[in-house]
């Protein structure tokens, strides 16, 4: 009698156990990635697409526009969706994002949040998802720093 | 029940279930995806160049800015007493504790808005409050700061006081980047004595 106790014991503590790690992989707001991932992905522009190379594209993909603008008319493309950026994370957004087959193009006119975007849905796991990156280069000084040849320190403050 | 199968059943249950749980490394996000999600949204994560021009004009200690881009492009100019982080060395544990601040505001820039929105999401999901990105990068600076003129015939006096801000920190701005590493230090010492002689304190 006391070793089935004891065993009832252990059993209990395990479905405890069990019980916590099943609440806390059900919990789809929980980011699960190494954040090198991203680093690494952003540091090679492999997290970036451009619509040449989206034209491309042999597997399935679809855009997800994010943003406030609609997508430019240039890029002729019918295969989007639009998904404000704020409720991207609603339960029916989230299942579409989920149930799209092959690669998940994030557009959005302000490149900012596309790149907030995109860091959160790597982050929660979504494989195969790209910028749409349309070619002008903000992180690109476009100004040249002129220095003042006359600059220096005032001799007596020095 | 003999105590060494009771523990051996136990640690091995456990093993199974640890085996099972999702990799979860020091450097992954201590934020919930949705509260993730509703700060990315809210305009309160940017500082506008004017703002920044202030922190800068004002030596201000409660804020400290992160320049992301490379050493290179910091050497070439960058805001007067930022700090350089590559963005490739955000995740350095050597960094945390410049990054991870509960009483100063980190602002990041780079060139545009992107790698710096890169970087705030990174450092806010890893739970580093207080984070905040100069909204148009370094491209705006030189537009709004370094290049802006006033071109009407009058001038009210919140024009006035912005204009004069801006001002302020072109001047800093190209007199520090115009001196040599070795004394850009020194410059803020003088600027500091300066202004204590113009007050009318203590040197």
């Amino acid at each position: 009698m006391n070793q089935l106790k004891n065993l009832k014991i252990v059993v209990l503590v395990l479905v405890v156990l069990l019980i916590l790690v099943i609440v806390r992989n059900s919990n789809q707001h929980i980011f699960k990635q190494e954040v090198k991932t991203a680093l690494e992905a952003v540091q090679n522009n492999s997290n970036l697409i451009s619509p040449e190379q989206l034209l491309q594209l042999k597997s399935k993909w679809l855009v997800v526009n994010i943003g406030a603008d609609n997508l430019p008319d240039s890029l002729r493309i019918e295969n989007s969706i639009r998904l404000p950026f704020e409720n991207l994370l609603d339960r029916a957004n989230r299942k579409i994002l989920e149930e799209v087959e092959g690669d998940l193009i994030l557009y959005s006119s302000d490149e900012a949040t596309a790149s907030k975007a995109w860091i959160i849905l790597n982050q929660l796991g979504f494989e195969n998802i790209f910028i749409l990156n349309l070619g002008d280069n903000q992180e690109v000084l476009k100004y040249k720093f002129q220095p003042d040849t006359t600059a220096r320190l005032e001799q007596d403050s020095i | 029940m003999d105590a060494r199968i009771k523990y051996s059943v136990l640690l091995i249950g456990v093993g199974i279930i640890l085996a099972f749980l999702p990799f979860n490394a020091a450097q992954t996000f201590q934020l919930k995806a949705d509260e993730l999600l509703s700060l990315s949204v809210s305009g309160d994560m940017y500082f506008s160049v004017d703002q920044v021009a202030r922190f800068v004009n004002n030596e201000d200690s409660t804020v400290q800015i992160i320049d992301i881009r490379s050493a290179e492009q910091y050497r070439e100019c960058n805001i007067p007493g930022s700090v350089n982080i590559p963005f490739s060395e955000l995740l350095n544990p050597l960094w945390e504790p410049t990054l991870n601040q509960k009483e100063i505001k980190t602002i990041f820039y780079g060139n545009g808005d992107q790698t710096a929105n890169y970087a705030w999401t990174i450092v806010t999901g890893m739970g580093y409050s207080n984070s905040y990105v100069m909204k148009g990068g370094l491209n705006e600076w030189f537009k709004t700061v370094m290049l802006s003129q006033y071109s009407g015939e009058k001038i009210t006096p919140a024009e006035n006081a912005r204009f004069e801000n801006r001002l302020n920190a072109r001047k800093i701005f190209t007199q520090i980047n115009s001196l040599p590493d070795s004394l850009k230090t020194r410059f803020f010492d003088a600027k500091r004595l300066t202004q204590s002689k113009l007050d009318g304190g203590c040197e």
